[in-house]
């Protein structure tokens, strides 16, 4: 079969299965593209598509608009996947909200959220990246497409990786070597651990991923295909010419154009990103440093506060435990969103490999050593998950003629995306964290309404503003970037009315969740009259009267 | 009329008015030392030009030298305007693209409008001076000049076309909701006497605490305390447009197109005049993008006002690091000239002796390509006498004895619709931050000269020497010196710390090599051998007023090449007997 017929067999294929049946593996670029058409078909009311750019290796970024019609006006959550590209959960948790919803939405409660709320999901923001798992040859991958010289020396991808066992995928190499660094951890041979000599460990072997030194300047497979990673060229704690940050922050078309359209969107009050940072399983902490220097590095109070609610109502949703740390790399993109952006940012990988519990039955210990590749190879065993890792066999290595060379180790990938068949049971329990999260968007009201009259036609009007949400009307950080608009009163009143005292005009700072704001004015004159309050992420409201 | 003829009309009567004017004959004419006789290219040096006048002058300064500029557009602004650079060089020397580059910009800032007729002149200066200046054809022979007049068209052109005042607008043409109620540009100035100036409102108020100087009335003065004033002042012209309470708080902008670059980007919520992200601004994406692909820039300058100031980085206080001694010292020494051919201008440090600055174009040149650049704040009042003084003060008398009141718009009466009877008067745009026409010439002249010094010191590299030794069984020892001649290394110390560019390549062709090292010290004989590719040596740097020696063991070979190609250092070679 020629590969347009495969195509188009395939597309065929998931337009059947998709919305009834699952498929049994992540989506590739194509498919990711088909789901989206599928929605776009099913529910041309509540959706709407666009490309907002291609990437340097061609590829659509997909924007969502999920909404009511007059989204622009709702207050609204961005959702963004793919942030990293070999993290290929992301896509799916994105993609596979924005199903969840659409075909939930003839349901009395998904229909009120959608009356109320914007969705804007971008599934995935590394597709040039992502398209490695799919590949002949499969590594974990975070660049884009973008050729880039990795290592500075002036030549271009000269050195990447070679599958030299010729399995599909790229694994490690071990030599046995006197000024090896590393010893196999003897709670669990197969893994390699770093020797702490320290605690008189002595290492004997050298590991490299899986390949060959094209370039013969010592390092391994330093500079292959691509590129800039898409969650280390943004403006926050940049790292400066680091491989894959790019030229400068903020350099390539796919972060280029998701914050041209951000930024256009004041209606967002907050992002999710499924990627390596975690914030939801564990807050950010106050830390009263952080906001004390020019350059803010931490979390206000008020919005580390939500953060903690937001986190509460995470871990309750998703029943999820035993976080592993996190830590932000620079330039990523879910600190961009809080620090740069000013908006809530909520992130999270969506999945982690489980804490392994030892098999009795097996006359299995509790390991003592922390190390990810003996807890997952403890946990896939006893998951039944077979062939994600490779036993070391031996091989001849043209760098290392003559000495004890084998390849083998942990595959790509499985350490931070789940085998397919669990990703369901994650999209329904993340779906159920966003819809729970969106009930306590910020929601603005005008209530206790008074009039008093104080003689001569003069009318006193006062007014409280409401924020009927959860969360403050815009972040404590954004209150002093433009981008992140105000909440907005005006009167508007007839020609035969004056306002003798108040403004006709005015903004408001951030209004706290459950918190308010009482106006007053003096109005001269009689008849109709009307008050408006709104910001974009809060909603807004009318209300007439008539003096 | 229709507009195209009147075009045509209006085209045909300026040509034969310069006709006239300038194209006397070559005897009719002494000289004056220093300055083109005859230019190709007449241009008048005491005045303004808008955009579409810049444009005219780029392109008939490309037609009359071929061999000597070319012009091109480095992209297009907001509004779609060409951001037109001029490739400057002695095309006939080289290739352009391979020559240490000098690049030179201005009008950044909209209404610091004179960096655009310095850049001009420099252009203008050295294809005008080439054929007569002998140090301008060496500068144009080993040199690239790439003059980009205006990176800031649309909103020059709004500076000049639309009622202003000297600050306005800093900003691009690009709307910004600066008061955050979601309406953008909705209360900016009013022009309200219609007399195409914003200048000052003041009042009568017995509670003022300003009065008319008794020396020039036209000027507002404090009184002590215990005195009686008489007026007040109530800011540019303008009204509440909006209904909330405030006048011109959301006008043209804002934000500043020198906030927008990607070294140390801050957001506008700790960098007042940051846009979205860095290279937001398509104009100077566009100029970074023609950075990125001209490897061969050494050196950048950038054209403000004003104050009489040659600024180097770092911009903010966090950024101290990224300078360090060895680069101190380069920019040292090209700033000490500068204030000696330019009287009245002062060799500063942004972060320090201005304000703190993230996100500025110096930091990018220098913190993100490793390109020395200065920032010259045109214009200073020390240039009304040649001497500090009571600048306010003199600003008046200097009006008046020298440009014979022209800068000021006298005050008058007027009725405003909120602040009842007012007036209106102050200085033009024109004035305060900008040449008065007389002196444009000078000081255009004064800081290209300075920065063709400082084009004069980017790398200058040749080969020095090749010396062989016989080794025996046909095996030669080739030792082969590079020199800089100039000041500036092929790699600054930012951009040896970051890798920046790529090493300085020096090879050797028409030899077979056996071995090549890097001598650090040729008498002791120590050395590192560079085991892979060792016909194409890595040199990560060639130091300014330097050398650096390399070595090679050659078989059999008897006539070779030493070649060294550096990005930002040239190509140089030189062949063995």
């Amino acid at each position: 079969m020629n590969k347009f017929s495969k195509t188009i067999t395939l597309m065929m294929g998931l337009f059947l299965f998709y919305g009834e049946i699952y498929a049994q593996d992540y989506s590739n670029n194509v498919q990711v593209s088909q789901r989206v058409n599928v929605l776009v078909k099913s529910y041309p009311g509540l959706i709407k598509v666009k490309s907002l750019v291609k990437t340097y290796g061609g590829k659509d970024i997909w924007m969502l608009t999920i909404g009511n019609g007059k989204s622009e006006q709702n207050p609204a959550i961005a959702i963004v996947g793919g942030v990293e590209g070999s993290h290929l959960l992301g896509t799916e948790l994105a993609l596979g909200f924005a199903e969840k919803l659409l075909n939930a939405s003839s349901q009395d409660s998904v229909k009120a959220i959608l009356a109320k709320n914007t969705y804007y999901v971008f599934p995935n923001m590394s597709p040039d990246a992502t398209e490695q798992y799919f590949s002949a040859v499969r590594y974990a991958r975070s660049a884009n497409a973008r050729p880039t010289d990795d290592d500075r020396d002036g030549k271009i991808n000269e050195d990447p990786f070679e599958d030299l066992n010729k399995d599909g995928k790229i694994n490690w190499i071990r030599v046995e070597d006197a000024t090896g660094k590393y010893r196999l951890n003897p709670e669990e041979p197969r893994s390699m651990l770093l020797a702490d000599p320290s605690k008189g460990e002595t290492g004997k072997y050298l590991v490299y991923s899986e390949g060959i030194d094209n370039d013969k300047d010592g390092n391994f497979n330093e500079d292959g295909e691509g590129g800039v990673h898409f969650n280390k060229n943004m403006s926050y704690a940049y790292p400066n010419f680091v491989p894959g940050s790019g030229e400068h922050m903020v350099s390539e078309n796919e972060n280029r154009a998701l914050l041209d359209q951000l930024f256009e969107m004041p209606n967002i009050h907050s992002v999710i990103t499924f990627g390596p940072y975690n914030n939801l399983s564990n807050p950010v902490l106050f830390n009263a440093q952080g906001i004390s220097k020019r350059i803010i590095t931490g979390y206000f109070e008020a919005d580390a506060k939500t953060n903690a609610q937001v986190s509460e109502l995470y871990n309750k949703i998703t029943g999820f435990k035993d976080a592993p740390k996190s830590i932000a790399q620079g330039g990523d993109f879910a600190n961009w969103a809080y620090f740069h952006y000013g908006r809530n940012s909520f992130s999270t990988p969506g999945w982690w490999v489980p804490k392994a519990k030892a098999d009795t039955a097996k006359k299995e210990k509790e390991f003592k050593i922390e190390d990810q590749v003996a807890n997952y190879l403890r946990w896939a065993e006893s998951e039944k998950i077979e062939n994600t890792f490779v036993e070391w066999t031996k091989i001849e290595h043209p760098d290392f003629p003559g000495k004890n060379v084998e390849i083998g180790g942990i595959d790509p990938f499985v350490l931070h995306n789940p085998p397919y068949k669990m990703v369901d049971g994650l999209v329904k329990k993340h779906y159920d964290f966003i819809v729970n999260l969106s009930k306590k968007s910020p929601n603005i009201d005008i209530v206790n309404l008074k009039q008093e009259k104080l003689g001569d036609g003069i009318t006193r009007i006062t007014a409280t503003i409401i924020n009927k949400g959860m969360m403050a009307t815009q972040t404590k950080i954004g209150e002093r970037s433009y981008w992140v608009k105000k909440i907005s009163v005006k009167v508007n009143h007839t020609e035969n009315q004056k306002i003798i005292s108040g403004r006709k005009n005015q903004v408001l700072d951030a209004i706290e969740g459950q918190g308010n704001r009482t106006l007053s004015w003096l109005i001269k004159g009689s008849g109709k009259l009307s008050i408006d309050a709104g910001s974009p992420t809060s909603g807004s409201k009318t209300i007439e009267l008539s003096l | 009329m229709k507009l195209i003829f009147k075009k045509i009309i209006l085209t045909f009567s300026a040509t034969a008015f310069a006709i006239s004017l300038f194209a006397q004959q070559a005897e009719q004419i002494l000289k004056a030392s220093g300055s083109p006789a005859n230019p190709k290219v007449p241009i008048s040096w005491n005045r303004y030009y808008d955009y579409a006048a810049i444009t005219e002058i780029c392109k008939k300064l490309a037609k009359a030298h071929p061999d000597l500029v070319k012009l091109e557009s480095m992209g297009k602004s907001y509004l779609g305007k060409d951001l037109w650079v001029m490739t400057v060089s002695d095309f006939k020397t080289g290739d352009p693209s391979k020559k240490p580059a000098m690049y030179i910009d201005g009008n950044i800032h909209s209404n610091e409008i004179q960096g655009s007729e310095f850049a001009l002149y420099a252009a203008w200066y050295l294809a005008e001076s080439f054929a007569d200046t002998k140090h301008i054809k060496e500068l144009l022979a080993d040199k690239t000049f790439y003059i980009a007049p205006t990176i800031n068209p649309d909103a020059r052109d709004n500076f000049f076309h639309a009622p202003n005042n000297a600050n306005s607008p800093r900003s691009g043409m690009i709307p910004v909701d600066n008061d955050r109620d979601g309406q953008t540009n909705e209360d900016g100035f009013d022009d309200l006497d219609g007399d195409g100036h914003i200048v000052f409102m003041r009042r009568k108020n017995p509670n003022g605490r300003l009065i008319a100087d008794p020396i020039d009335p036209r000027r507002m003065i404090s009184v002590g305390p215990g005195q009686q004033g008489e007026y007040e002042l109530l800011g540019y012209e303008g009204i509440d447009n909006d209904d909330d309470g405030e006048v011109n708080e959301d006008g043209e902008g804002f934000y500043d197109p020198n906030r927008d670059w990607a070294w140390n980007w801050q957001p506008n919520y700790i960098q007042s005049g940051a846009y979205k992200y860095p290279f937001s601004l398509p104009e100077n994406r566009a100029v970074a993008d023609f950075v990125m692909k001209h490897p061969n820039i050494a050196a950048g300058q950038s054209y403000h006002n004003s104050g009489g100031m040659l600024l180097r980085g770092p911009g903010a206080l966090e950024d101290l690091d990224t300078y360090n001694a060895q680069d101190v010292q380069v920019y040292d020494a090209l700033g000490k000239k500068g204030e000696e051919v330019i009287p009245g201008y002062r060799y500063l440090v942004v972060y320090k002796d201005l304000y703190s600055v993230f996100g500025g174009e110096l930091d990018w040149f220098y913190g993100g390509r490793g390109i020395y650049t200065f920032s010259n704040e045109l214009w200073t009042n020390y240039l009304m006498y040649n001497k500090a003084g009571d600048t306010q003060a003199s600003q008046y008398s200097f009006d008046r004895d020298l440009l014979f009141n022209d800068a000021f718009v006298d005050w008058k009466p007027f009725k405003h619709p909120q602040y009842g009877d007012i007036e209106i008067g102050g200085f033009k745009k024109s004035f305060g931050r900008l040449h008065p026409g007389f002196l444009l010439e000078s000081d255009a002249h004064r800081n290209m000269s300075f920065t063709l010094y400082h084009a004069y010191h980017t790398p200058k590299l040749s080969v020095d020497e090749i010396s062989e030794k016989d080794l025996g069984g046909g095996l030669k020892e080739v030792t082969a010196v590079i020199a800089n001649k100039r000041m500036i290394p092929t790699h600054s110390s930012q951009d040896l710390k970051y890798k920046i560019e790529v090493p300085d390549l020096v090879s050797i062709e028409g030899a077979k090599v056996i071995a090549g090292m890097i001598v650090q010290n040729r008498d002791l004989n120590i050395s590192t051998e560079q085991k892979n590719d060792a016909a194409n040596l890595r040199v990560a740097n060639i130091p300014g007023n330097s050398t650096v020696t390399v070595r090679w063991i050659i078989q059999n070979s008897s006539k070779y090449t030493v070649k060294v190609d550096s990005k930002k250092g040239g190509i140089a070679t030189k062949s063995n007997n």
